[in-house]
């Protein structure tokens, strides 16, 4: 339904109505004071909720179907949501979760910059936002929010992002780890008004055509959002007609409110209150600026219920990618907050609320400059990750066990561009990494395979798919053995494909993930997950198997440090530790990899059942040498376990590390000349001169852990 | 086969006997609210310690009331952490472990170790590992958890 003619300005411009909300909670700690129609009659009130919920999730379901884009068709990397008129969440589908306060930004950045009165609302306009700085993660990101107007004023937005596989960036595919501005990343259109009258701009339209290389997924993935967010509208309007508008803006209002209490009710009665701390860690791999980015948390559980998440200490902003925007920051950090703690409560605006989140301007996940770029997120993901571990912790001590896991993988993924294998300009990237391994949880292993934490029903997509969007061909596609991290309950494998190089000229791959690092910690006791890694194969027999059609490897094999592919093809090979591979034109039958990532373990790892050591083994999950070497389990000759040699084993392990662990005093007085001098590699020299001129607080820890004077810093040999 | 005794299901819960089933409905139902002291309870008896069992710190370490307002971390084992107000990693032995040594992790499946390494905490007690720390050379000991019904002390907290 489209009101003819209907525009703003409203009564109460909305920017003030923002405004006065905002003081109204920070006066009251409430939304809405009095729950009335709650009260009132609480059935209804849940029936209501449960049909808001009902049109968003339609409208998800549809537009999955509309685009054209393998994101959004296969792996629904979408979400939508229904907002108030000054931008608060209401309700919100399931899909893609990080994102859940990203198109909330979106709107009150207009509004809180005049667009009702210096551009103007009227009835079926439709706004595009990928302006990470706005909302968003990166310029993939891309939303769409419409009005919903009833009697000529705004009582509402509808709103749906997708995540685009093709922005124009200096790389195909949007992914870059060598960015150092915003220009490198493609087309940004902030807030731009992309449409009217429900048609989009044809104008706009050819701006993106002539800006990308593939711009049919930016359209069919804008018109998938439009068609969401216009189902919302009309349904909303309906309603509306139904009950009446005031009814229908009160029992918004009460939506949010009954969330914050929900919220609130939930932290308070789940999490022990206390003070947490876990460290998250990415880094930047700009050639002689390599540096170690720094995210650590400081999170309190109040006995009230609410949650402070401190960032002091973060890493500077600077010009690389490997940053996120304080909305990405926002998304991942309350995305692992709805997944962990508040599950099965209505998220919306009431659920942010019960969050004091500090993140000092200037760094790497709340950068002060637009220009850096924000590609790959950064700190932002491990700091999403560091608050998953501290509210599993939290959850420990509380005693509920079961709600425990370590920490979710870092996905990894290639890029290609050129021309596609119909020889139609090309720039794209496969995102089956939606589906990586997930964390061990204290009670039971990772899921292989399955899920990623900003998108908890990733999907790989039917490889058939990839192979018509992107040129590439599958050679083998399956979980990474060894991948997860090894514990007494193990973290899920992710995916590994193998790829082999078509012969299509004019294509370049590339590929995007971390520094070399470990970036999915274990948990009490646990190990990490496996560092990413990507192999490329050059002068390979493989064109020669494929005319002769001999038989291939079915999978990496078990010996992960020389796999199966490498062995029986010989040729040339890069192990890319981190993942990070610049746009490169390889040649037809060269063969390169792609892992989604894996999760952390929980646990020592010599306390693991051996009996689901060897049922791993048998499987292909956990290779022999680490089922010998990380678990300390004999298997005999048939794969079963000896149970006598394996306590044997268990018990010299024990023996091992009486002998190789000291005393932390005598580690500390190992460790303190170095530390004092600063001898560190240079990626970790700069993250600890950075972090210690930063943060006063990180700085005066560090010297007492160190028991170095007061007056001391490290040593600066750039300044000399 | 899940338990209907609620102290038994939480005790196997502790000790790793849960099936998966019984997991998965523990997952989904309505969190009991008295857990904390269902499990000190469990621990008391499973332990015999003569000082009250007070609250959990993670897997395998425990807090203690040893008297006088103090509250100790104590390994399953028996070994003492002491003051819970302290890191307990200050107590426990520590070994720096290089990322490709092969025995965890070989060839590239390691960090880089000029960027991380791994550090291993272990309990001097019974020899579990505790943690694993995964953090640049040089960096202080990560304190992980610090109950707020203790007060607070900022030397020793940090």
């Amino acid at each position: 339904m489209l009101e003819a003619g209907a525009s703003t300005r409203s009564k109460t411009p909305l920017k003030d109505r923002l405004l006065l909300r905002q003081a109204r909670f920070a006066g009251t700690g409430h939304y809405e004071v009095e729950l009335a129609l709650k009260k009132e009659d609480p059935i209804n009130f849940e029936l209501l909720y449960t049909k808001l919920v009902q049109i968003v999730f339609n409208a998800h379901e549809v537009a999955r179907l509309v685009s054209a884009s393998p994101m959004t068709r296969e792996l629904g990397e979408v979400i939508f949501g229904l907002y108030t008129p000054e931008g608060d969440a209401i309700c919100l589908s399931h899909g893609l979760l990080v994102h859940v306060h990203t198109v909330s930004r979106m709107i009150k950045w207009m509004l809180a910059n005049d667009y009702e009165e210096k551009v103007g609302f009227k009835a079926g306009d439709i706004f595009f936002n990928n302006d990470p700085y706005i909302g968003g993660a990166h310029a993939l990101d891309q939303m769409i929010v419409i009005p919903i107007f009833w009697e000529g004023e705004i009582i509402g937005w509808a709103a749906g992002l997708t995540h685009v596989p093709e922005t124009g960036a200096a790389q195909p595919g949007g992914y870059g780890a060598w960015f150092r501005t915003r220009f490198e990343e493609g087309l940004f259109m902030p807030c731009v008004r992309i449409g009217e009258h429900d048609t989009f701009n044809h104008d706009i339209e050819v701006m993106v055509d002539r800006s990308t290389r593939t711009s049919v997924w930016w359209h069919t993935d804008n018109r998938a959002k439009f068609t969401g967010a216009r189902m919302i509208r009309e349904e909303v309007q309906r309603l509306v007609a139904s009950i009446g508008r005031e009814r229908y803006a009160q029992a918004a209002s009460e939506y949010i409110e009954d969330s914050l209490r929900a919220a609130r009710e939930r932290v308070r009665r789940l999490l022990r209150p206390g003070r947490y701390r876990e460290v998250g860690w990415r880094g930047t791999i700009i050639p002689g600026e390599e540096m170690l980015l720094h995210a650590p948390l400081e999170m309190t559980v109040r006995e009230n219920g609410s949650l402070v998440l401190d960032w002091e200490g973060l890493s500077s902003a600077g010009w690389q990618p490997f940053q996120g925007s304080l909305p990405c920051m926002e998304g991942l950090v309350l995305n692992g907050l709805i997944q962990h703690v508040l599950f099965d409560a209505r998220h919306n605006e009431g659920t942010l609320l019960i969050v004091d989140l500090r993140v000092p301007p200037g760094t790497c996940c709340n950068p002060d400059n637009i220009l850096y770029p924000t590609t790959l997120w950064g700190p932002a993901y491990a700091a999403g990750v560091a608050t998953s571990q501290a509210l599993s912790r939290a959850y420990y001590a509380g005693g509920y066990l079961e709600e425990v896991h370590a920490s979710s993988a870092l996905s990894s993924g290639y890029t290609a561009g050129g021309k596609d294998q119909y020889g139609r300009p090309l720039g794209a990237h496969n995102m089956e990494f939606a589906a990586a391994g997930m964390p061990a949880q204290a009670r039971m292993d990772g899921l292989d395979t399955s899920g990623v934490e900003f998108n908890p029903e990733g999907d790989m997509g039917d490889a058939e798919i990839w192979e018509q969007t992107l040129p590439p061909l599958y050679l083998s596609r399956g979980p990474r053995i060894d991948g997860g991290g090894f514990g007494k309950y193990r973290g899920g494998n992710g995916i590994q494909s193998w790829y082999a190089m078509p012969d299509v000229p004019d294509l370049e791959i590339g590929s995007f993930g971390s520094a070399p690092i470990f970036s999915a910690p274990g948990l009490m006791g646990g190990y990490p997950a496996s560092a990413l890694l990507m192999w490329v194969g050059h002068d390979t027999r493989l064109k020669e198997y494929a005319e002769k059609g001999l038989s291939l490897p079915a999978c990496e094999g078990d010996d992960v440090a020389n796999p199966a592919f490498k062995q029986e093809l010989g040729g040339r090979w890069e192990a890319v530790i981190g993942s990070n591979y610049p746009a490169t034109r390889l040649k037809p039958y060269d063969i390169f990899t792609a892992v989604s990532g894996d999760g952390g373990g929980f646990g020592d790892p010599i306390e693991r059942d051996p009996e689901a050591v060897a049922a791993d083994v048998r499987q292909g999950h956990t290779s022999k040498r680490a089922a010998r070497e990380v678990y300390a389990v004999a298997l005999q000759a048939d794969g079963m376990v000896d149970g006598p040699q394996t306590e044997a084993l268990r018990q010299r392990r024990r023996e091992q590390r009486r002998k190789d662990g000291i005393p932390a005093s005598e580690y500390r007085a190992r460790m303190r000349e170095r530390v004092q001098r600063g001898e560190f590699a240079p990626p970790v020299k700069r993250m600890y001169l950075d972090v210690l001129r930063k943060s006063a607080k990180f700085a005066r820890e560090f010297r007492t852990f160190w028991n170095l004077p007061e007056d001391w810093t490290m040593p600066d040999e750039t300044k000399e | 086969m899940a338990k209907h005794d609620p102290k038994e299901l939480i005790a196997d819960l502790i000790t790793g006997r849960i099936d998966s089933e019984a997991l998965l409905q523990l997952q989904r139902k309505e969190k009991d609210p008295g857990r904390l002291s269902t499990i000190c309870q469990i621990y008391q008896e499973m332990l015999g310690w003569p000082e009250p069992v007070v609250g959990l710190v993670q897997e395998h370490l425990l807090l203690v009331d040893a008297g006088s307002g103090e509250r100790t971390v104590r390994c399953t084992c028996g070994y003492d952490f002491g003051d819970c107000r302290r890191n307990w990693k200050e107590g426990a032995l520590v070994y720096e472990r290089h990322p490709r040594d092969g025995q965890i992790y070989t060839g590239p499946r390691g960090a880089d170790p000029d960027w991380m390494v791994l550090r291993e905490f272990y309990c001097p007690g019974c020899s579990v590992q505790l943690d694993v720390e995964m953090v640049p050379p040089g960096y202080p000991f990560i304190f992980h958890f610090l109950p707020a019904d203790v007060e607070t002390d900022q030397e020793t907290a940090g």
